[in-house]
């Protein structure tokens, strides 16, 4: 069976998080997945977001901009996975729908291992997001995964590319412990099982994820290629109030 | 069979002439590959494109995907209300869904004809 190479389980700065996946995105030879969480918190924009909407909001976070689309992001208390790579490694990305589906079931019964219980949106989520709405985590879509009481628990994002040849990446974010601020009414982790560490959900999701993906795990850390492109990535673009004000 | 008065990107924007100027937009094939569009960002006017690279993306529900230039030159007209009329490229994206205009300086050397982008499609598996 193929590998799909795992990065480490680490924290990063948010311009340094968002660079790493960029970077990965355009140079990663094969398949890759990490997880990753933010410190300082991070609040990430979706591509097509305006700025403005969370100019203003007080706190310790920092802005950035996803390269993927859809609402507002808060990263404190979260775990982040991405996947990376060309598309003709994913036969599970398409079509775009069912393989949205795919992973959030696969992530679903990864929880259910470590005592969290969540269930697939379906038609509690919209069809699609309101371009309008400000947080992501406030308004679930079809595949997006609630928590016990339907709020919302896990949600992820995709971007494409095309050159040098067709290639993906799919981040999502998972609530641990709910945030206070900026927003409200998020499901966690911890709400279900207080205090679940990273490590043991981390490697259950390895697992499921790998499984989707029709390939083995193997541990393994990013090149010095992506790492210089990474570093590049996050000071001329992702540090850039230029970039983060894009829209 | 699709449009052959143009030429087309493996990626699926497709380049039409018209004087020293190329309209640029998507194929069907794209537009219904990506269901649900949301956003849509397009150059400036004024705005230098080089073949191959992204002049925009576009969103739909479950994606961001770039838009790659079939050619090279100076953007000289964009289809403005388009992005506001996202629906647009569901009815009509080899006319009305137009993107942008281009006063051309080079082509891509990858842009094929209808028919070899048919076969290209076939491949694709679609």
């Amino acid at each position: 069976m193929d590998p799909v190479r795992v990065l480490p389980c680490e924290e990063g700065e948010p311009a340094w998080n968002m660079a790493l996946d960029e970077a990965l995105l355009r140079a990663s030879d094969g398949p890759t997945l990490r997880f990753y969480t933010w410190s300082p918190p991070g609040l990430s924009l979706g591509w097509f977001q305006r700025y403005d909407a969370v100019a203003s909001l007080p706190g310790r976070h920092v802005v950035v901009r996803r390269l993927t689309g859809g609402g507002a992001i808060y990263h404190q208390r979260e775990l982040t996975f991405s996947i990376t790579g060309p598309l003709r490694s994913m036969p599970w990305a398409d079509p775009i729908e069912a393989g949205y589906v795919r992973l959030h079931e696969a992530i679903r019964d990864a929880l259910e291992r470590v005592g969290v219980d969540s269930t697939l949106a379906g038609n509690r989520g919209r069809a699609a997001p309101r371009p309008d709405e400000l947080w992501c985590f406030r308004h679930p879509t079809h595949a997006d995964l609630l928590g016990r009481t339907g709020r919302k628990l896990l949600g992820s994002a995709q971007r494409r590319i095309r050159t040098p040849e067709p290639r993906i990446l799919h981040h999502g974010s998972l609530v641990m412990a709910a945030p206070a601020y900026p927003i409200e009414g998020t499901a966690s982790a911890h709400e279900q099982v207080p205090g679940l560490e990273a490590e043991p959900l981390v490697r259950s999701l390895t697992d499921a994820l790998a499984a989707v993906m029709g390939r083995r795990a193997e541990p393994g850390r990013p090149t010095a290629a992506e790492i210089a492109l990474a570093t590049d990535l996050r000071d001329r673009r992702y540090r850039d109030p230029k970039f983060i004000r894009r829209r | 069979m699709r449009p052959d008065d143009r030429k087309y990107l493996k990626s699926h924007e497709w380049a039409k002439p018209d004087g020293d100027v190329t309209v640029v937009g998507i194929s069907d094939y794209a537009v219904s590959h990506l269901s649900d569009l949301v956003f849509l960002d397009l150059p400036a006017v004024g705005t230098e494109v080089t073949a191959d690279e992204t002049f925009g993306e576009i969103e739909s529900v479950k994606a961001v995907s770039d838009l790659y230039a079939p050619v090279s030159g100076e953007v000289v007209e964009i289809n403005e209300d388009l992005p506001d009329n996202l629906d647009r490229l569901g009815e009509d994206p080899f006319g009305a869904a137009w993107m942008i205009k281009v006063k051309t300086t080079a082509e891509s050397a990858n842009l094929m004809t209808a028919a070899d982008y048919e076969k290209h499609l076939e491949a694709e598996g679609d």
